[in-house]
C-alpha cells in the first residue's frame, strides 16, 4: 500500500467536509423542534460543524496551495478541461461562503430558540444554506477528481494505440 | 405546544444580527474579489505577494472581512434596526446571488 501525504490531506478535507454537512444537518432537524431540553445539543452541532469546516478549509487549502497545480495542468490537456476551468474556479470561491455560513452558525445557535420563532427561522436558513452549498461543493469535487481520471486513461489509452 | 409555553419573540440579540448581516456583506464581497482577480491580472499578483498565494489572501480577505464588520455591526448595533425576517431573506438571497454570479462568471465569461 502506497498512501501518499497528498491522500491523506484530500481524504481528510472531504471527510471534514461532509461531517460538517452532518453536522449542519443536524443543527437543522433539532432547530424544527427546538425546546430547552435540545439547546445544548444544537450548540454543540453548531461547534461541531464549524470546527468540522474549519478543518475541512485548512486540509483543502494546503491541498490545493501544494498539490493541486500537476492535477490542473493534467486536467488542462485532458478531455473535461471544465473540471478546473468551471467547477474548481467555481468551488474554490463557493466554499468560502460555506466555511463563512459555518461559523456564524454557533453564532446564530446562542439565540433561545424555542422563545423565537424569527432566530428558529434563521438558523435553519444557516444550517439548510451549508447543507445545499457544501453538498455542491462535495459534488463538485468527485467532478474535478473526475477530470483528472479521464485526463489519465484516455491519456493513456492514447499512448498504448 | 411551543405558543402554549412562553410568549414568542421575534427579536434578535446585536451579535446575531450584526454577524449575519456581515455574513450576507461578505458572501457578495467574495464574490467581487474572485471576478475582480479573474478579470485583472495585477490584483491576483498583489495577493499573491502578500502571502505567497492568491487564494490564501482571498480566504484572509474573507475572514477578516466578517469578522471585523461582525463586531463593528454589533459594537454599532447597526443591524439591530433590519427586521429578523428581513434580515434572513437577505443572507439567502446574498448567498444564492454570490453563487449563481460564481458558476456564471467562470462558465461564460
Amino acid at each position: 500500500m502506497n498512501i501518499s501525504t497528498s491522500d491523506v490531506v484530500l481524504l481528510a478535507h472531504a471527510g471534514f467536509g461532509v461531517t460538517g454537512c452532518l453536522a449542519a444537518l443536524w443543527v437543522f432537524l433539532e432547530a424544527l423542534n427546538a425546546q430547552p431540553g435540545n439547546a445544548a445539543r444544537i450548540r454543540t452541532a453548531a461547534l461541531v460543524t464549524a470546527f468540522s469546516m474549519a478543518a475541512a478549509w485548512i486540509c483543502g487549502g494546503y491541498w490545493y496551495v501544494h498539490f493541486y497545480p500537476p492535477d490542473r495542468a493534467l486536467i488542462l490537456q485532458g478531455p473535461w478541461p471544465f473540471a478546473h476551468n468551471l467547477v474548481m474556479e467555481t468551488k474554490e470561491h463557493l466554499f468560502l461562503i460555506t466555511g463563512i455560513l459555518a461559523f456564524l452558525l454557533p453564532v446564530v445557535a446562542r439565540e433561545k430558540l424555542h422563545l423565537n420563532a424569527a432566530a428558529r427561522k434563521l438558523v435553519l436558513s444557516v444550517a439548510a444554506l451549508i447543507v445545499i452549498t457544501g453538498l455542491a461543493v462535495e459534488g463538485a469535487g468527485a467532478v474535478i477528481e473526475h477530470g483528472a481520471k479521464v485526463a489519465l486513461l484516455r491519456g493513456g489509452s492514447k499512448g498504448a494505440q | 405546544m411551543r405558543s402554549a409555553m412562553a410568549p414568542e419573540s421575534e427579536k434578535l440579540i446585536a451579535a446575531t444580527s450584526g454577524f449575519v448581516l456581515a455574513a450576507a456583506i461578505t458572501a457578495l464581497f467574495n464574490t467581487a474579489l474572485a471576478w475582480a482577480r479573474d478579470a485583472y491580472a495585477p490584483l491576483n499578483g498583489i495577493m499573491k505577494s502578500l502571502t505567497g498565494n492568491s487564494w490564501t489572501a482571498h480566504c484572509l480577505a474573507d475572514l477578516v472581512l466578517f469578522g471585523g464588520l461582525g463586531l463593528i455591526f454589533t459594537k454599532t448595533r447597526a443591524a439591530e434596526k433590519i427586521d429578523a425576517s428581513r434580515l434572513t431573506g437577505a443572507l439567502i438571497g446574498a448567498v444564492a446571488i454570490a453563487a449563481l454570479g460564481l458558476a456564471l462568471w467562470f462558465a461564460f465569461v
